[in-house]
């Protein structure tokens, strides 16, 4: 790879992604037609598509693991009247989740190392191929595509200090200045409920955010598509978008739930948390509360149509290998020599029946065949 | 009759209250003109980037070489045609001309950023510019213009030179000179005269040509690839009129009586004229469909329409009726109908017509430009009535039949 | 009227003829009398992306910079109550930018750079009754200062109104405009504007390579753009083009067709002046018509 200069936009990547466009690259994993305009590119004709960008992205990582800070100079030295950038990497990889991800900015990345922008991006502006922007451009435009949308501040003076005098010495960042590049944590909503007047059945919808991420286990991503900063921090007004279709109203939620029956969701009062006893009937007690849905669920869209018996989600029980412990009574020497289906005759959540051996009076849970410990 | 008629410097007194009054027209005009040129053009008029071109090109310029087309179409039917009984209108047709298009020259130059530099065209030459065959048609014409005007003065001067003090001595040498030039011209002058009458058609048309390149900011109701052709027919359809107003102006004027059996006789050509340049017009609106403007009624629309019916299809209507061409009122008001709808037609096209795409206010002519233009019209008639007082231009009835003077102008 | 002078009208009207044949045999040369337009394959020009365009208009400041304009202080183009108005380009700036909503993200505006459009057919070099504009082999549309007379014709002839002309001056007043920096590109720099955009918003490169590249464009981002590249085709196209994702027309573009804009004037110039024939054809017939008379007034007195 022609490498030159690690200083800029670069992601250290671990060495298994330490692969370049070698010799051999049509064993890759990418489709030839990717980069290759022709059926049979030669190394004199390469006959190279003009910038594949989305379509070519091989490298993916956690913001956890990307660089902190970036120092993007590389303009260094040149009469420019505006200093390098600090860049806070980590911080925008944080904030993509909710749109675009790495590929956001890292829009084309063969198999191989991460590549900076200078790697592809001229740095001369008069150059023969005009088919890519020049790397001011590049930088510039990447930035200032989001910037702009949330910020009327397109000023350089939000991302470079401006110099005494062209191509005087920059000026230094303290350390603590590049701290405090930090995005304030997202306090997650716990609920929201809409106003729906347009439908009359039910003009409310009542909607807890905390469970689809907590409870359901949903992702951000997996609701909050393609938005960007300016879908929080917009200084401009909204403009009032046109009565929006039926289909893109219902966008988010029809992707889980069906829009079949409004009034599932749709509703004169609002609704309390999710109860998974009055919502299946299947009442969800001491050890099942604990589980996530997933656990059960195993299929991660559709949530109806489990089975309610045990053994469904349980392998067969048997007295052997059952700890009746986790059901929080302690069964006592006599009954546990029993077979479980002398108690439990119909089913695990009907209440067992002592009249196998007892008396009429004697019956579950005024008598407990042990010690309780819930 | 009109042997009877001959061209004689008249004796009327320069200064009356009418004269005044233009006088001082005219001084104001200059002192405006003086600002025009120690402060810039914009500190004179109201134009502006949007607005390149005002009145002193659409009315000094552009109307003012439509309206001195007297000149040429009475040298085309006098000289050319050879209509002798016209003569005596000539001399007045072609005294029109020479000071119409003398202050078309000035008024270019005033309105020129560099009118030092408007011998430029003489030397860098672009064939592609219509403007550039219109200045250099309009340099040739006013010169051929000022040659047509020489046998005037000569005949003024020969056999009258009379130099003051020591220059004395030369009287009879220049008059030996003026003898010589008179007769040169005397024998050449058919060539300046068809000369004339070709640079006019020439530079008249394309007058029209100027504004096509505008292209769409200018209002298709004039916006058309014949204009060339429509300015031509309506140059020559105003030329008789023009001759017949100044005519009976200047009669009025000088308290002379009006050559009325000339004007009515020139008055039957204008209604065929006229005619053919209507039918063109309406055709080309026909043919390209522009009549669906006229409803708008914008400006645009308005001034069309108002160009079309009072100052065509109105005065042709009256020229075609012989009780008006043979009432001096009547006639009268048919002609300046004519001229009305010609000076309107160019003012319509370079400056109503003319939109311009990104102005934030519409043009009108400032004080100083107002003033400048007719401070211009003013000097043209006190100029007129100085030369005709001077020189012989104007015919009046001469008491005894003589043989035709040896220095008049003979069958030209 | 005198036999002789008959003779003598002959004689003239011979040597009129011959000289007015002599023009036009000469009349190949008048048709070179015409200012420099040369129409060269590898002409230059710009790509505007408007759609990166951030409106910080430095294209400005640097523009007043290369050619001596007053340029004032750097900051003072950051002043967002500039775009209050729509401004266009006069003899104190050479180019502009406005500022227009856009139609498919209300809330990111749109910013729109003005200036000469350097058109491939240029009126301006049609017009000029002194031939004081050219167009240049790298496509620049030039004025030269040592022709021009201030007629302001090309204003009128311009078909997006950009010559301007310095009203102010008594003396010398210049017609302004921009001239795609003739005197730095002829130096290998690049125009001050694309020199100095941080988004390259403007791409300086071959005309045919620009369109490729915005054609190019136009089928990766159908979402980004209006489908239509503003110059290619406009008045005979134009040095400059334009991507957009506005309808340009409501960015005050005006709306024009394919015909070059000096078309119709110029075939009209020359079907009138063909070789000077028309003219002396004219002249002759004139010249017939008035001997005939002649002759007929001649035979009616004898």
């Amino acid at each position: 790879m022609k490498t030159k200069i690690l200083l800029a936009v670069i992601f250290f990547v671990s060495a298994v992604f330490g692969q370049s466009i070698g010799k051999d690259h049509s064993k890759l994993p990418v489709e030839c037609k990717t980069c290759h305009a022709c059926d049979q590119p030669t190394k004199r004709n390469p006959c190279l598509v003009p910038c594949p960008r989305e379509e070519m992205i091989t490298i993916h990582m956690n913001p956890e693991d990307s660089p902190d800070v970036i120092t993007i100079d590389q303009f260094k030295g040149q009469s420019d009247l505006y200093s390098k950038v600090v860049f806070s990497h980590r911080l925008h990889a944080e904030m993509s989740g909710m749109s675009g991800g790495c590929a956001m900015c890292h829009h084309y990345n063969p198999p191989g190392n991460v590549i900076s922008c200078v790697d592809c991006h001229e740095k001369e502006r008069k150059r023969a191929d005009i088919t890519k922007p020049d790397l001011k451009g590049a930088y510039h435009r990447q930035c200032l595509e989001c910037h702009r949308e949330w910020s009327t501040d397109t000023g350089c003076e939000s991302c470079h200090a401006q110099k005494v005098k062209p191509g005087s010495p920059e000026p230094k960042i303290s350390k603590s200045e590049r701290k405090e590049r930090v995005h304030p944590k997202i306090i997650e909503p716990t609920k929201k409920v809409y106003k729906t007047d347009d439908y009359e059945n039910g003009t409310l919808v009542t909607f807890y955010h905390n469970e689809h991420t907590a409870l359901f286990g949903l992702e951000c991503s997996s609701c909050h598509k393609n938005e960007t900063c300016a879908k929080c921090h917009s200084q401009f007004e909204k403009v009032a978008e046109a009565e929006p279709s039926f289909e893109k109203q219902h966008e988010r939620c029809a992707s889980c739930h069906d829009t079949d029956n409004c009034e599932s969701c749709h509703t004169t009062k609002e609704l309390p948390p999710f109860d998974h006893g009055k919502a299946t009937g299947f009442i969800l007690k001491t050890y099942h509360a604990d589980l996530s849905c997933s656990k059960c669920h195993k299929s991660s869209k559709t949530f109806t149509g489990l089975n309610k018996n045990c053994v469904n989600c349980h392998e067969p029980w048997s007295a052997e290998t059952f700890d009746h412990k986790v059901t929080g009574v302690i069964l006592d020497e006599t009954h546990t020599e029993f077979e479980c289906e002398n108690c439990h005759v119909e089913s695990y959540s009907v209440k067992p029946t002592c009249d196998m051996c007892h008396e009429a009076e004697i019956s579950f849970p005024k008598k407990i065949p042990g010690k309780r410990i819930k | 009759m009109h042997e009877h008629m001959k061209p004689t410097p008249l004796p009327n007194k320069f200064f009356t209250p009418t004269v005044v009054l233009i006088l001082m027209i005219a001084i104001n005009g200059l002192i405006f003109l003086a600002l025009r040129f120690f402060f810039g053009i914009g500190a004179v008029t109201n134009l502006d980037n949007q607005h390149p071109w005002g009145i002193w090109i659409g009315i000094d310029v552009a109307a003012g070489v439509a309206l001195a087309a007297g000149g040429f179409t009475t040298a085309a039917l006098g000289h050319i045609i050879h209509r002798e009984h016209y003569h005596v209108i000539t001399r007045p047709a072609l005294l029109t001309a020479l000071l119409g298009y003398t202050f078309v020259a000035i008024s270019v130059g005033v309105d020129l950023g560099r009118y030092y530099d408007i011998w430029h065209p003489l030397i860098m030459w672009n064939g592609n510019s219509a403007l550039f065959e219109v200045g250099i048609c309009v340099m040739i014409y006013l010169t051929v213009l000022y040659i047509e005007f020489l046998p005037i003065v000569t005949e003024r001067f020969i056999g009258k030179v009379n130099l003051p003090g020591a220059l004395s001595k030369l009287n009879k040498s220049v008059d030996k000179l003026l003898r010589a030039l008179d007769r040169g011209l005397d024998k050449t002058m058919f060539i300046f005269i068809i000369a004339g009458v070709v640079l006019s058609c020439l530079h008249q048309s394309s007058l029209g040509t100027l504004m096509v390149i505008a292209g769409p900011k200018m209002h298709p109701l004039w916006q058309t690839p014949v204009l060339p052709l429509l300015f031509l027919l309506s140059a020559i359809a105003v030329g008789f009129p023009m001759v017949i107003m100044e005519s009976l102006i200047a009669s009025k004027s000088f308290g002379l009586k009006p050559e009325m059996d000339v004007l009515s006789r020139l008055g039957r050509i204008v209604a065929p004229l006229l005619g053919i340049y209507l039918a063109f017009k309406i055709g080309d609106m026909f043919i390209r469909e522009t009549f669906v403007y006229l409803t708008d009624f914008t400006l645009e629309s308005v001034m069309f329409s108002i160009e079309i019916i009072i100052g065509v299809v109105i005065p042709l209507r009256m020229f075609l009726s012989e009780e008006v061409r043979n009432s001096r009122s009547l006639i009268l008001t048919a002609s300046f109908l004519v001229i009305f709808g010609v000076f309107l037609n160019r003012l319509n096209n370079f400056l109503i017509a003319y939109t311009p795409p990104y102005a934030q206010n519409g043009y009108f002519p400032s004080i100083g430009e107002i003033s400048v233009t007719l401070g211009f019209i003013a000097i043209e008639i006190l100029l007129y009535r100085l030369i005709v007082k001077n020189f012989p231009v104007i015919a009046v009835p001469v008491k005894q039949t003589s043989p035709k003077t040896k220095y008049s102008i003979r069958g030209i | 009227m005198a036999k002789q002078s008959r003779r003598n009208f002959l004689k003239t009207a011979a040597a009129v003829g011959a000289t007015a044949t002599g023009m036009s045999v000469l009349s190949p040369k008048k048709a070179e009398a015409a200012p420099e337009n040369i129409l060269s394959v590898d002409r230059m020009g710009v790509l505007v992306d408007t759609t990166v365009c951030i409106g910080c208009r430095r294209c400005e400041w640097a523009c007043k910079q290369a050619h001596d304009l007053p340029a004032g202080n750097i900051e003072s183009y950051n002043d967002e109550a500039t775009f209050d108005k729509k401004r266009r380009p006069d003899d104190t700036a050479l180019t502009v930018v406005n500022k227009y909503p856009t139609e498919n993200k209300p809330h990111v505006p749109t910013y729109l750079k003005v200036q000469c459009m350097h058109c491939d057919k240029p009126a301006c070099v049609s017009a000029c009754i002194v031939g004081a504009f050219s167009k240049k082999e790298n496509g620049s549309v030039v004025w030269d200062g040592s022709k021009c007379i201030g007629c302001r014709y090309c204003m009128v002839a311009c078909p997006f109104q950009i010559p301007a002309f310095e009203f102010e001056k008594a003396l010398e007043p210049k017609i302004m405009k921009c001239d795609f920096c003739f005197e730095r590109t002829k130096e290998g720099k690049l125009p001050a504007c694309v020199d100095i955009c941080p988004v390259e918003t403007l791409t300086y490169g071959k005309r045919s390579d620009l369109i490729q590249l915005a054609e190019e464009r136009l089928k990766l981002y159908p979402d980004r753009y209006k489908n239509k590249i503003f110059g290619e085709t406009e008045v005979g196209g134009t040095s400059w083009l334009y991507l957009a994702s506005n309808d340009f027309q409501k960015m005050d573009f005006p709306k024009l067709g394919a015909a070059p804009a000096p078309g119709v004037s110029e075939s009209i110039q020359h079907g009138i002046f063909a070789y000077f024939i028309p003219p002396v054809a004219f002249y002759a017939l004139l010249g017939g018509i008035m001997y005939i008379t002649k002759n007929k007034d001649k035979s009616e007195e004898e």
